[in-house]
């Protein structure tokens, strides 16, 4: 230790109960900034795995036309009239008709994690009397379950009965309740055209999303491609996951090209989702800069007030040859002493914070306890922001130190 | 050799009325000269002093020490020149107070760091018990009497052995006794070591066994 070290020292510790406050200060700030932004992220994680257990990153289906062309032109003089009565964007063609080639085509591409198709319809499910409407999904039981790991949710059976058995189906369990039916019963699926076919109830699944719980029921695809005639390249959607689904719009312009179909990156109609993660975020953060910069003012109180406190031992100290550099670094070097006590505490004071929240039962859908992520970043962060805030905070009294004039104070 | 050397040096305080403290003094000390500064409260003795030992740098005229012009010099140059060549007793005895007795003597070697830690500290006891301190080395500065305090501030002045030692009344607080040892330490530094001193004073029989008697009157030399 040199001697300005020394003399920060004994300064420091001279003044158990400010350094206590100060270190506390800067303790409480980090441990926020740690625990805040831990319970943050992981509500989002949360958030965005219920989003995306029913929902892929990308979608292409065929949607209505965007541009609607004019029917007549536009009449070239004043003196004609244009009046079209009841227009109408009529959709020409229903569904994919080329899903298989699309799925091959976009399962090369770098980003992209897994592809599925399906064939969704709105159909009737009934058991005896009681008949409700219901969205059959016709799905590719491998790639649908890498894609929402689907067995994952299956409270009852095996997902991959469906291919084994092609009478097989699969009913959301508040569907099931709906209309009264469990595990090996019968159920009859009437489609929109009056075709109707007896399925077996084989498993049952629960998201834990209500709405969807409640009216889905899942079929292979092959058995929904019979049930509504089309051939065995026709879906209704293919739906692409990615390892980031922040990319999700970039991927959707490079896929765009490759087919006429519509492609839809999950922000769009999600957009709130991603404004409240965006929204949270912000706040976890602003909160606790906050905190850390009232910590900042905190300790250049403290610091000010030890330099006003000290001004003839900082005269003396000048007076013996110590010059100003030197002064700047014992001051400075108490901030910054501050600011790693503080720092070190703080590691660990949010750690044991996120460690309690973690540990806080919390019953929904799929978790148990409070959400909360561990990120190394976080921890990182934290603790730059509280040193950087510490010796901002120091520097400033430590130049006023510098600059007394030694002599004006000595004069008494 | 001269080891201090002064010219027409003028000091004047603005605040809080325009005022002509010392008036043109020139005058020059030899190398192991033991000179007292005296004159009436007022005189402008500790004004003096304080241009003397460079922490002052608000004047006009020159002032030589060693054969070095300190005027014009920047703080940190004369940081450590006075670190180096000057040891300062003030008229109010100021040490660190969370220091020990010991830290304080040693603190401007520690700074200067031309010696051991281990040398320093031998020198800094062997002063203090020249100085009658055996006992008090490792109390706190704030713990010791008024006299005690003045005698650590002398040791400190003395552990770099600067060539110049001043003194602002430095036994103004210290009975016949201890008065009579920092005299005779004073007194065998100038002669055996070569070290000049300067010391403002009002004890008459203290300047008279000086060499020299400098006397200040309303800020001009008699
Ligand atoms: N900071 C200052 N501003 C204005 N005038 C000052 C200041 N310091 C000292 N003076 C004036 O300068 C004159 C000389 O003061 P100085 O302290 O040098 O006297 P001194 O000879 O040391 O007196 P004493 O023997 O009482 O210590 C005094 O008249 C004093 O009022
Ligand atoms: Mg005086």
């Amino acid at each position: 230790m040199n001697i300005n070290q020394r003399i920060a020292t004994v300064l420091l510790t001279s003044r158990i109960r400010q350094l206590l406050v100060a270190v506390l200060s800067v303790t409480f700030g980090i441990s926020m900034y740690i625990a805040m932004n831990g319970f943050m992220a992981g509500v989002n994680n949360v958030q965005t795995e219920m989003t995306f257990t029913a929902m892929p990153h990308l979608k292409v289906y065929n949607d209505l036309a965007n541009e609607v062309e004019a029917i007549l032109p536009p009449p070239s003089d004043s003196q004609t009239v244009l009046i079209v009565n009841n227009a109408r964007n009529i959709r020409y063609t229903e569904g994919i008709r080329n899903a298989t080639a699309i799925k091959t085509a976009v399962r090369d591409l770098d980003r992209v994690m897994g592809v599925t198709t399906q064939l969704n319809e709105n159909v009737f499910i009934r058991n005896g009397v009681s008949r409700v409407s219901a969205t059959l999904s016709g799905i590719q039981t491998q790639s649908e379950d890498q894609l929402f790991r689907t067995t994952e949710y299956l409270t009852e059976g095996d997902l991959f009965e469906l291919d084994r058995r092609a009478n097989g189906i699969i009913l959301g369990t508040g569907l099931a309740r709906r209309i009264g039916v469990g595990m090996g019963n019968n159920v009859t699926v009437s489609t929109s055209e009056g075709l109707s076919k007896t399925f077996k109830v084989i498993g049952l699944i629960e998201t834990g999303a209500q709405s969807a719980d409640r009216t889905r029921a899942l079929v292979s695809l092959q058995t929904a491609q019979q049930l509504f005639s089309k051939n065995k390249n026709y879906a209704t959607e293919v739906l692409v996951n990615l390892h980031d689904f922040d990319e999700a719009r970039e991927v959707a312009a490079q896929i765009a090209p490759l087919t006429t179909y519509k492609v839809e990156a999950w922000q769009e109609g999600n957009g709130q989702r991603d404004s409240a993660n965006v929204l949270r975020n912000s706040i976890a953060i602003a909160v606790s800069l906050t905190i850390l910069i009232v910590a900042g003012f905190g300790i250049y109180n403290i610091m000010n007030m030890t330099v006003n406190e000290k001004i003839k031992e900082i005269a003396i100290l000048k007076a013996m040859g110590f010059n100003g550099g030197d002064v700047i670094e014992i001051f400075l070097a108490q901030s910054v002493a501050i600011g790693l006590l503080g720092g070190f505490t703080g590691l660990g004071l949010g750690y044991l914070i996120v460690c309690i929240i973690d540990r806080v039962p919390f019953d929904l859908g799929s978790i148990s306890t409070l959400p909360m992520q561990y990120s190394a970043t976080d921890y990182l962060l934290a603790f730059s922001f509280g040193l950087i805030i510490t010796f901002l905070a120091g520097y400033l009294p430590a130049r006023k130190a510098s600059k007394i004039d030694p002599v004006a104070i000595l004069r008494g | 050799m001269t080891a201090l050397s002064v010219q027409q040096l003028h000091k004047h305080f603005y605040e809080p009325v325009p005022f002509h403290v010392l008036r043109d003094l020139s005058f020059n000390i030899e190398a192991g000269e033991f000179v007292s500064i005296m004159g009436k409260s007022g005189s402008g003795k500790s004004t003096l002093l304080y241009l003397l030992s460079t922490l002052d740098t608000d004047y006009e005229g020159q002032i030589t020490i060693n054969g070095t012009s300190l005027t014009g010099l920047a703080q940190n140059q004369l940081a450590r020149f006075r670190n180096e060549h000057i040891g300062f007793v003030f008229q109010f005895h100021f040490l660190l107070p969370e220091f020990s007795v010991l830290e304080n003597v040693m603190l401007p070697a520690l700074k200067l760091r031309k010696q051991s830690r281990e040398r320093i500290e031998a020198r800094a006891l062997e002063l203090l018990y020249l100085l009658d301190l055996k006992g008090q080395e490792y109390k706190k500065a704030s713990r010791i009497s008024g006299g005690q305090q003045q005698r650590v501030a002398i040791a400190r002045a003395l552990i770099n052995e600067p060539a110049i030692i001043m003194g602002d009344e430095p036994t103004g607080n210290l009975d016949s006794v201890n008065t009579k040892i920092v005299f005779d330490i004073f007194r065998q530094l100038a002669r055996e070591r070569g070290q000049t001193i300067i010391a403002v004073t009002h004890d008459d029989e203290f300047a008279a066994n000086c060499d020299r008697i400098i006397e200040l009157s309303d800020g001009m030399l008699v």
